[in-house]
């Protein structure tokens, strides 16, 4: 028996939908592989760098675990408020996916912060060791990453704010959530193969 | 309180006389527009796609143009032919003509014809994210321009001394670069996600034409691929950018940290919509439908696999490996791995293609996207053969360790092949395939993509051209590997090659050279002869209908031809 259908002028003129999810999943998969590239480029450099020499890290550096654990914490918390902005728009609860984007969107601009904090105590000058710089090139990518999830949620509000079911922008929240756990998940991977393992 | 983004009808600007329909509003939307400003402003996924076309057209004829160049300069390998002011020159336009003729030439280029011609193979109105489109084509554009200025004012992709490229021309390389692989990747996005969600009700993944399942597996490789050489240009650009640069901006590192992306397996990716293309220009030429689909898709998919490309980066390769050079990219068992199975996925695909082509018990239409299509797949054979070759020292090494002393002449060719003009030459045999298969796919979709067939004559004229160019350019320089002609032929300070005695035969290698310039004058002439083609027939009326479509068979049950299956038994 025939397994498909196609050709049929109603059939061919109905389109799938979730366009903007799907986009939205393929962006991120592509920001995910390049920080793959970055944390390949700065494994192996650090690799090398040990086998060679001992020391990865200059001396001269202060790299302390407080202000990365920290903003690590901050972006896991920033989960849970994310879903929760999820839950409420599925459910046109309007006031609770605004607080939730709005708890969001501190946690996210606090690891800008406390980043920021932690350039100016590091002591790390950025263009006299390969892992400055690689280490700088990778932070500061994540902190464009963390950029981008904001005005990405803050369309979605503003969105959310023009109409009065709040649910019908489910999928666009959605998207916006898939980014962001992607910017959770790269900065766990900085906190670990960066300040972790130093 | 209610907010409504519309306007009431009673706020409509009114105006005399009859007002247009809802129809009539939409399919003025969806007609390409005719007009410059039009064409500049459009985000139609048909004027996107002839925008692509034409420019990528263009640029390759410019990377050829260049390649042109460097080998007017290896007709005398002993002084060179002084073309260049000095051989840092000669190492910046050998870096360009590589970018220039995938990042801004192939690539686009197959873009461009699955912007046109996708959204009618899945009969839906236009692309997933048509400004998208439209964005990733004038980044990709400008972006593309800026890199060959850049180049061209003392820049480059860095230098063979240190301090013998301005720095800022080298940033500014860098940067553009950059720019063109986020247009490309972009457009990569926009086609995917097209594909995923714009498809009719009924028709799954595997059940899309053979082109636009190859752009779904091309476009999502290029997509892991493409952020990966973004990550190492910001990388060796961040590094340029400090007061002295430490490891990934000095001298030519810069192409050596991005060379991964223009050799195995990588550079197979770049291509692969060809496989589609070839599919469905030598099964329709049979006036047939495309039967076993089910293993086509595997094959495609697995080649796909098979030519990511972006973990084989060479320029980490340890300076001091150890004694089973584990540390070295080329001599991986999975980089060997992989250009193996390329080819055998490549033969599977020729087998599967041979047996449509029999089971079609038709003779062919003759036409020049046949032509193509034929020495497409034969050159793409030919580049894998060659790819073989260029793993074939690391493959036997495995037989070496167990004996030194066995056939070391065989073994010492082999693995002196690695480093030889074979790797170039394979290069080029892989970028000519995709080229005359993106041709291919103009002259079959000509009427799709341009609104009219393309002139026959002047098309057979150009498969003679780029068939024969495409031949002659793309075997001298894997012959010259063979001689032992270096693939880095200058050295600082030095057009000569570095060791003369070891080329064998010079003045036969000599002469291989003047046979691929004689090679790369005819592709170039065939190019031409496309653009104007492709230029003569935009400037001409619309003289077809979907009807009148070559490639488009309609059999009145809705399907054509471009459909992957027949909606019968399967």
């Amino acid at each position: 028996m025939a397994d498909m259908v196609v050709g049929t002028s109603m059939a061919a003129s109905l389109p799938r939908q979730r366009t903007l999810l799907v986009g939205t999943v393929l962006a991120t998969a592509g920001t995910l592989m390049y920080f793959v590239g970055l944390f390949g480029v700065y494994l192996r450099e650090r690799a090398e760098a040990l086998g060679r020499s001992g020391d990865w890290i200059p001396s001269g550096a202060d790299i302390q675990l407080a202000q990365p654990t920290l903003a690590a914490w901050t972006m896991m918390m920033s989960v849970v408020t994310m879903q929760w902005v999820v839950y409420s728009v599925a459910r046109n609860d309007r006031t609770h996916a605004i607080i939730a984007a709005g708890v969001t969107a501190m946690f996210g601009v606090s690891v800008i912060i406390t980043t920021s904090f932690q350039y100016t105590q590091m002591g790390l000058v950025a263009d006299e060791s390969l892992a400055a710089t690689l280490i700088y090139t990778i932070s500061a990518s994540h902190l464009a990453m963390i950029t981008v999830a904001l005005v990405f949620l803050g369309i979605m509000v503003f969105r959310a704010l023009a109409g009065n079911h709040i649910s019908h922008q489910t999928d666009g929240f959605v998207a916006a959530s898939v980014f962001w756990y992607a910017v959770v998940v790269v900065y766990v991977v900085i906190w670990t193969a960066i300040f972790v393992l130093k | 309180m209610t907010i409504v983004d519309t306007r009431s009808e009673t706020e409509l600007p009114q105006t005399s006389g009859p007002q247009p329909s809802q129809a009539q509003l939409v399919v003025s939307e969806l007609t390409p527009s005719t007009d410059l400003a039009g064409i500049l402003s459009s985000s139609h996924h048909q004027v996107i796609g002839r925008l692509y076309v034409l420019c990528a057209l263009g640029l390759s004829g410019l990377g050829l143009g260049l390649g042109l160049l460097m080998n007017l300069e290896k007709v005398d390998l002993d002084a060179g032919l002084g073309i260049f002011g000095n051989t840092n020159e000669l190492f910046q336009v050998f870096a360009l003509y590589r970018t220039t003729l995938i990042m801004c030439g192939l690539v686009p280029l197959l873009l461009g014809l699955a912007t046109a011609v996708i959204p009618k193979q899945l009969r839906t109105v236009t692309v997933a994210y048509p400004r998208a489109a439209a964005a990733a084509f004038w980044t990709w554009l400008i972006g593309a321009i800026t890199h060959i200025v850049a180049t061209f004012s003392y820049g480059g992709l860095g230098s063979l001394q240190a301090g013998a490229a301005r720095e800022q021309s080298v940033e500014l390389t860098l940067l553009s670069l950059g720019v063109v692989a986020l247009g490309l990747l972009v457009g990569s996005g926009v086609i995917l996600a097209t594909l995923i969600t714009q498809r009719p009700a009924g028709m799954d993944l595997l059940q899309m034409p053979a082109f636009s399942w190859s752009m779904m597996v091309a476009t999502t490789v290029w997509l892991f691929s493409l952020p990966v050489l973004l990550a190492n240009l910001v990388i060796s650009w961040v590094d340029m950018r400090g007061a002295t640069a430490l490891r990934f901006g000095t001298a030519d590192a810069p192409f050596e940290h991005v060379a991964w992306a223009f050799d195995v397996p990588q550079v197979y990716a770049w291509a692969l919509p060809l496989l589609g293309i070839v599919a469905e220009v030598l099964i329709s030429a049979h006036r047939s439908r495309p039967k076993l689909f089910e293993p086509m898709v595997f094959i495609v998919g697995a080649f796909g696999f098979l030519s990511f490309g972006a973990w084989a980066q060479s320029f980490f390769d340890s300076a001091e490996p150890s004694a089973l050079d584990a540390h070295v990219v080329s001599n991986e068992v999975v980089f060997v791995v992989f250009a193996l199975g390329i080819a055998g996925v490549v033969l599977a695909f020729g087998i599967w293609l041979a047996f449509n082509v029999v089971s079609a018990e038709q003779r062919p239409i003759i036409s020049p996207q046949f032509g193509l299509a034929v020495l497409s797949g034969a050159l793409l054979t030919a580049a894998v053969t060659v790819g073989v070759l260029r793993v074939a020292g690391s493959a036997l090494g495995v037989l070496r360790e167990a004996d030194s002393n066995l056939w070391p002449g065989f073994f010492d060719a082999m693995d002196d092949l690695a480093g030889s003009s074979l790797v170039t030459g394979m290069m080029n045999l892989v970028v000519l395939a995709g080229l005359l298969a993106a041709v291919a796919g103009i002259f079959h979709w000509a009427p799709r993509l341009l609104g009219r067939r393309l002139n026959a004559s002047l098309g057979f004229l150009a498969v003679v051209m780029l068939g024969g160019g495409a031949m002659l350019y793309g075997f001298t320089d894997v012959l010259g590997g063979f001689f032992d002609q270096p693939d880095r032929f200058f050295v600082v300070g030095s057009f000569a090659v570095a060791n003369l005695d070891a080329v064998d035969a010079l003045g036969f290698v000599e002469a291989l050279n003047v046979i691929g310039l004689v090679g790369v004058v005819a592709v170039l002439g065939g190019l031409a002869l496309v653009v104007l083609n492709v230029v003569m027939s935009l400037v001409s009326p619309a003289d077809l209908d979907v009807a009148d479509d070559p490639s488009v068979v309609d059999d009145g049950d809705g399907l054509t031809a471009d459909m992957s299956v027949d909606g019968q038994e399967r």
